[in-house]
């Protein structure tokens, strides 16, 4: 056997290797993803909404994904029977937000048909925990994903919370790496 | 000094049953405390970790081990707390701290609050709005000897001062029960040695008391001895007879009144109080005194004419006068005065005596007095300043007997040299009527009796002498040595008895009884030497006259002549 032709099938192997790794990486997101979706899943036990936000006692806390989801369905993984209070979490997707939209929270991916600021501006001043992402361009929302040192945390804006009429605990606050008042 | 009767034992066992209650109480106090202790830190672990669990939600939620290891960071300042965990929802150790030697479980999935070995082991699950976030650990550290001791320190020593005082306070009270044990036996030696001593006194005095009578006794029976011994040598003459036969009864007269006196000091004669007059009784003595006292002594009788009766036994009376007389002849062996003074006096506001009406009766001497320690004791029975056989030491107790009898007293005022006067004061038998009679009846014969009389004695000689002067005065005279014979010799039908009292075999009380059944009627005279002549009246009840030995024949011949006259 030509030792060439043995190095050249190496090399071709470890290529195909390669590009296969690389084509993987879009089916499973990256795992600064899969954290923002396990903290948006985790916010909620946090915040105090005002009275009135839920129908009923056992209404559902809603969690909307404004523009294009980028978790790939893993909110609804991380969200399936979990319940805040008596309020079953339910995820919902949205093209575009509304003072009407019925979300508790709302992560702002932002899409052409609506921008994170544009979504921000839609629901300013209701009760809705607005999360934004700080890789995105555009307004901050009353939590701001942010990476420190490869890994994830939040600002808060406490200012905002209050407008929007929104409690947020002191634990969360005490984990969030700022507190904008 | 035992048993449980005894107070100082019983507070000494109070003392220690306290002692043990204050340590029983003590050890419960411990106990407790020691009880309450763990309660507080089982307590204390449980808010520390609710505390934990309360405030580590979100790091927990949000699994920031930076924000964990910070919560539990601050526990290590609490060195209570041995070792402390976080734990996910799924039971994995999230974060964790622990001090060297102690460690926290890798998984854990349950809420427990439990004590192993020393250390309390706290669990809670963290909870966020009813979500189940993860779960707490924390393990305190043991409490170490130390701190177990000093926290119970300050009550074992306030225990130990307690025991400690307590000790020492029984300790004295031991002493104490001691001291008083020891105290007990003194007194009781004390009082057996005073017992000794005054067994002692009594002996020598009963021994003074001897010699004193055996000494009298003596004279006397020298004097009758020698009076018979001269009547046996003169038989032939009357005259010569009859002198000594009178000396002889006079001796034998002063032997009788020698033991009168003894009975009347013992209390046990039986006492003839009647209603008299004291003058007229001294009136009569003064022959008597007047020769009792000889002729450098002379005798001045100061009385009242009131014929003030005071109840007294005449003889008793007429002893203690001789008695003062004899003390006071004594007393001026040089001559002097003796007075003899009664009085009617009105007592008031005495120390000793009633108030009321009393005759004093006072003998007072020009003699050579008494110190007061003397006089002091002169009342007390066998104290004599006299010789052993010169005085019995009974005189003026008799004195003071009488005086008592008589609801008196009896008092001495002297001074040496300057004479000694003593007073009785009698108390006055106000509305009774004196009756003064002739002390020294005629004895005269009875003649003409006639009558048969058994007599009754076991001593021969009595009786040959008894038999003699009733047959002198014209008894026949039927005589028997024993009760038996005696209701052998009923048969001769004699017309009254005079049986001697104390006789072996049937005694004179039982032989008066059976010759009452033989003879009902029967006079019966009961001669005793007995005292207690009123006991045997009682016995006889009441059917017999009782003669008190010695008596003379003149007064048993007077008795039986009444007696066979009256018919009973």
């Amino acid at each position: 056997m030509c030792s060439a032709l043995r190095w050249l099938k190496w090399a071709a192997a470890l290529l195909t290797c390669a590009a296969a790794q690389a084509g993987a990486a879009p089916a499973s997101p990256p795992l600064e993803v899969v954290v923002k979706a396990a903290y948006l899943a985790k916010f909620a036990p946090f915040v105090v909404w005002p009275q009135g936000v839920f129908a009923s006692p056992n209404a559902p806390l809603v969690l909307c994904v404004q523009g294009d989801d980028p978790f790939d369905g893993m909110l609804d993984r991380l969200t399936e029977g979990q319940s805040v209070g008596a309020h079953p979490v339910i995820v919902r997707r949205l093209p575009k937000l509304d003072p009407d939209s019925g979300c508790q929270i709302a992560y702002l991916a932002g899409s052409p048909a609506q921008s994170p600021a544009a979504a921000l501006k839609a629901v300013e001043g209701q009760p809705v925990l607005t999360v934004t992402d700080a890789e995105e361009a555009g307004g901050k929302g009353i939590v701001n994903l942010v990476l420190v040192g490869g890994r994830v945390r939040f600002v808060i804006d406490v200012e905002k919370a209050g407008q929007s009429q929104l409690g947020i605990s002191s634990k969360l606050l005490a984990l969030a790496v700022g507190v904008k008042r | 000094m035992s048993g449980p009767r005894d107070p100082a034992r019983r507070r000494i066992a109070v003392l220690w049953i306290g002692a043990l209650v204050l340590v029983l109480a003590s050890v419960g106090l411990a106990i407790r405390e020691e009880a309450l202790h763990r309660a507080v830190i089982v307590q204390q672990a449980v808010a520390q970790t609710d505390v934990l669990a309360g405030s580590v939600g979100a790091a927990l939620s949000f699994n920031d081990a930076d924000a964990m290891r910070q919560y539990l960071g601050a526990l290590t300042r609490n060195p209570q707390v041995a070792a402390a965990a976080i734990y996910g929802a799924d039971g994995r150790q999230l974060a964790v701290l622990a001090r060297p030697g102690a460690a926290a479980p890798a998984m854990l999935d349950t809420a427990e609050t439990q004590r192993v070995a020393g250390r309390v082991i706290v669990a809670r699950p963290v909870t966020q709005q009813g979500q189940a976030l993860g779960w707490v650990y924390i393990e305190t550290t043991p409490e170490g000897r130390s701190a177990f001791i000093a926290r119970h320190t300050g009550l074992v020593i306030l225990t130990l001062l307690a025991l400690l005082l307590l000790s020492f306070v029984t300790g004295s009270a031991a002493r104490l029960t001691v001291a008083n044990a020891r105290l007990s036996e003194e007194i009781e030696a004390r009082a057996a040695a005073e017992e000794a001593l005054r067994q002692s006194q009594k002996l020598e005095a009963l021994g003074q008391l001897t010699g004193g009578i055996a000494h009298d006794f003596n004279n006397l029976l020298q004097a009758i001895h020698g009076a018979f011994e001269l009547i046996l040598g003169k038989a032939g003459e009357e005259k010569t007879v009859r002198r000594w036969a009178r000396n002889g009864l006079e001796a034998a007269d002063r032997g009788a009144s020698l033991t009168r006196q003894l009975l009347a000091f013992s209390r046990q004669q039986k006492l003839e109080m009647k209603p008299l007059v004291v003058a007229e009784t001294i009136q009569r003595m003064r022959d008597m005194l007047t020769r009792t006292l000889g002729p450098r002594i002379e005798l001045m009788l100061d009385l009242d004419a009131e014929r003030i009766p005071v109840v007294s036994d005449v003889t008793q009376l007429e002893v203690a006068v001789m008695n003062l007389a004899v003390n006071a002849r004594d007393a001026m062996p040089e001559g002097g005065r003796l007075t003899i003074r009664t009085r009617k006096i009105n007592l008031a506001g005495d120390a000793v005596m009633a108030d009321g009406p009393y005759l004093q009766l006072q003998v007072i001497d020009t003699g050579e007095g008494m110190p007061p320690h003397v006089a002091r004791r002169a009342f007390d029975p066998f104290f004599t300043t006299k010789a052993v056989g010169k005085g019995t030491g009974l005189g003026l107790a008799q004195v003071y007997g009488v005086a008592r009898q008589a609801g008196g007293d009896a008092r001495i005022a002297s001074s040496p040299n300057g004479g000694t006067t003593v007073t009785l004061l009698l108390h006055e038998a106000s509305g009774l009527e004196a009756a003064n009679e002739d002390a020294t009846p005629a004895r005269a014969l009875t003649a003409g009796a006639r009558a048969r009389v058994l007599l009754v004695d076991d001593d021969e000689a009595v009786r040959r002498v008894v038999r003699g002067g009733l047959e002198l005065r014209g008894f026949k005279v039927i005589d028997a040595d024993s009760g038996e014979v005696a209701l052998a010799k009923a048969a001769e039908r004699p017309e009254i008895a005079v049986i001697d009292y104390a006789m072996p075999g049937m005694d004179g009380a039982q032989t008066a009884e059976q010759l009452r059944q033989l003879m009902p009627q029967l006079p019966i005279i009961l001669a005793s030497g007995h005292p207690d002549t009123a006991s045997i009246e009682r016995a006889l009840g009441g059917q017999a006259i009782v003669l008190r030995k010695p008596f003379d024949i003149g007064e048993l011949s007077e008795t039986m002549s009444r007696m066979l006259a009256t018919g009973t």
